[in-house]
């Protein structure tokens, strides 16, 4: 047999830095928060009624800070206006600019429709900001079909949305990890596991355990749709059946260090069904390790699979840095989605004990 | 008068008289139209020198760390014991089915007339996306620019006559750049020539590839199954190496 030794390779470094990660991760779990406030806030249903206020917030939080760490990822972002002047429609990423307006957009009139009962109460109980909230409520009223017609607005700028992330990975043929048809739909189940944690996190932060049973519920149907969609990918990378999965999964495996942290990624996706099949009231340990789980897919799916070696066999050897391209950047991205989070539960109440 | 695309080097130089006489005119074929630049590699003349890489690198100042053509290196030990060099010469393939033009999504990333896939450096928003989509990993992310980056084939050059820096600069003669359409192009019959010898980088990525190889090993024209050299390896500092 003829071994060969790359003695001299040339290994490029991600060029979709932890942003993108971001950015994946924050859009996903806005998308999935917002489908989860639909139930109380649409259809209003009285026993979604407290989950799905929060899940509004979730998505606000995400929603507004996703595009943010988007525009940092480009290197010139002072350009974003050429993907409006100069689109290329054959590509999924200039269709993504032009939902992911649609969406905020969407989900911004939404949430101010719904929460404009809510102001006008705040306005009628006076203090500083009574003018400013009287403004802002526009009379207060509580419109169910103007916020229905919101909601399906902001529905279709989401499924775009969950469709363009998907499809703008799926159709790399270049990166092995990424060209499975698989990629959306997992996108998709962790989506729901990163807007279900978030939501959880939201409540943890509100005190909300009441409403833990109903989001734990979800969260275990979404890590187990996730589980049913990674068992096909392995069955197809090791069946052979997916010769790109297989190469992916024999480069990964290989691999020093996204063997172990895929490893890790399943010992603990395993930990959070079992606590939230077996400890339905649980909030923060499940919060924290859902949100865990849809960023490290994520973080293994972009950065991970910008490592395997597509020519040559090197391995770019990725260390983050704690500079903007690196730990600064998840920092400030998740600082940016803490100040939304402060900002918007100072100005107004989510907990409808509170309004009370 | 028209002189076709030089060949090499060495036959570069042996033009410099033509060209002197004041027709170095930038396409130099019949048909301008018709012109379809690409290039040979015979990587049984290459001794794996870089000076391509550092003409290149000299040539269009790319960042430290980031090259727009590399000579890949690789010890091959066959079954029954010898061992010897191989090497892999890589730049961007000028594709005729780009990917990375396909995904562009500001239309920043486009394919010239004359075969050559260019970036509008005005346009272009540093998304990567195309970085994302080249199979050969020919492009990057210039951090100096902000701008994607790749092989031009020294469209500059070119234009004004001049050969591609790496192909003027190869010391074994290797590269040879031209014109594919022009039948009396050196490149054009040397790849007739070579017949069923001629490959290019992972065909089956469908890509078609405007950069040709003779004396290619087929183990190496794509993701390579062996072990790397890591820690005697070159390893970039800065993303985009
Ligand atoms: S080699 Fe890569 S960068 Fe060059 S044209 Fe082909 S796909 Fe584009
Ligand atoms: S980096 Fe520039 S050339 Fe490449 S896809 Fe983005 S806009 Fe186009």
């Amino acid at each position: 047999m003829t071994t060969t030794v790359e003695v001299l390779g040339f290994a490029r470094g991600p060029d979709w830095l932890p942003w993108a990660v971001q950015y994946f991760f924050l859009i996903g779990v806005s998308c999935a928060a917002f489908f989860l406030s639909l139930p109380g806030l649409v259809w209003r249903l009285p026993r979604w009624r407290m989950p799905s206020r929060l899940a509004l917030l979730a998505a606000l939080i995400s929603g507004l800070t996703a595009p943010v760490a988007l525009m940092a990822d480009l290197h010139q972002p002072g350009r974003f206006i050429n993907f409006y002047l100069h689109p290329n429609f054959g590509s999924w990423m200039a269709w993504g600019s032009f939902f992911i307006p649609l969406y905020v957009g969407s989900l911004l009139l939404y949430a101010w429709l719904c929460l404009r009962p809510t102001l006008e109460r705040l306005a009628r109980q006076g203090g500083r900001l009574e003018a400013a909230y009287r403004l802002v409520a526009y009379g207060g009223h509580d419109s169910p079909r103007a916020i229905g017609l919101a909601a399906l607005s902001a529905s279709l700028g989401a499924c775009l949305l969950l469709l363009y992330t998907g499809m703008e990975t799926m159709v790399v043929s270049a990166r092995v990890l990424w060209n499975s048809p698989l990629v959306p739909l997992v996108f998709l189940s962790t989506a729901f596991v990163g807007g279900i944690g978030m939501t959880l996190l939201v409540a943890a932060l509100s005190g909300r355990r009441d409403v833990a049973p109903a989001l734990n519920r979800g969260l275990a149907l979404a890590l187990a749709a996730t589980f049913v969609l990674l068992a096909a990918w392995f069955g197809g990378a090791l069946s052979g059946h997916s010769p790109v999965a297989a190469q992916a999964w024999s480069a990964l495996a290989s691999s020093r260090p996204w063997g172990p942290t895929g490893l890790w990624f399943l010992g603990t996706a395993v930990f959070t069904l079992w606590l939230a099949v077996r400890f339905p009231r649980s909030l923060w340990p499940t919060a924290l390790l859902a949100l865990h789980g849809a960023w490290l897919l994520r973080w293994i799916v972009f950065i991970g699979g910008q490592g395997i070696p597509r020519m040559g066999n090197t391995w770019f050897d990725y260390s983050i840095g704690i500079g903007p391209d690196g730990l600064l950047g998840i920092a400030g991205s998740l600082g940016l989605a803490l100040f939304l989070y402060i900002v918007l539960t100072g100005l107004i109440p989510w907990d409808e004990r509170a309004e009370a | 008068m028209t002189c076709p695309p030089d060949p090499s080097r060495r036959a570069f130089l042996s033009a410099i008289p033509a060209l002197t006489a004041g027709i170095a005119t930038p396409a130099q074929a019949a048909d301008a139209q018709a012109t379809q630049w690409g290039m040979l590699i015979d990587t049984r003349r290459c001794i794996a020198c870089q000076a391509c890489t550092m003409a290149c690198a000299m040539e269009n100042a790319t960042p430290e760390g980031a090259f727009r053509t590399v000579v890949a290196t690789y010890a091959v030990t066959t079954t029954e014991g010898s061992t010897g060099l191989s090497v892999v010469p890589r730049l961007c393939n000028h594709c005729e089915k780009p990917p990375c033009v396909e995904v562009c999504p500001v239309g920043a990333t486009f394919k010239q007339d004359n075969g050559a896939v260019l970036v509008d450096g005005d346009r272009c928003v540093g998304c990567a996306y195309c970085v994302q989509a080249c199979p050969y990993d020919a492009r990057f992310v210039n951090h100096d620019t902000g701008k994607a980056d790749k092989c031009t084939f020294c469209s500059h050059r070119v234009e004004a006559g001049l050969l591609p820096a790496c192909v003027e600069t190869c010391v074994g003669g290797a590269r040879i750049f031209g014109d594919l359409n022009n039948p009396d192009s050196e490149i054009a019959k040397r790849i007739k020539s070579a017949g069923d010898g001629v490959r290019v980088l992972k065909p089956e990525a469908n890509t078609r590839p405007n950069v040709f190889y003779i004396g290619l090993d087929p183990a190496l024209a794509g993701r390579v199954d062996g072990i790397s050299a890591a820690d005697m390896m070159w390893r970039p500092d800065h993303h985009g190496g």
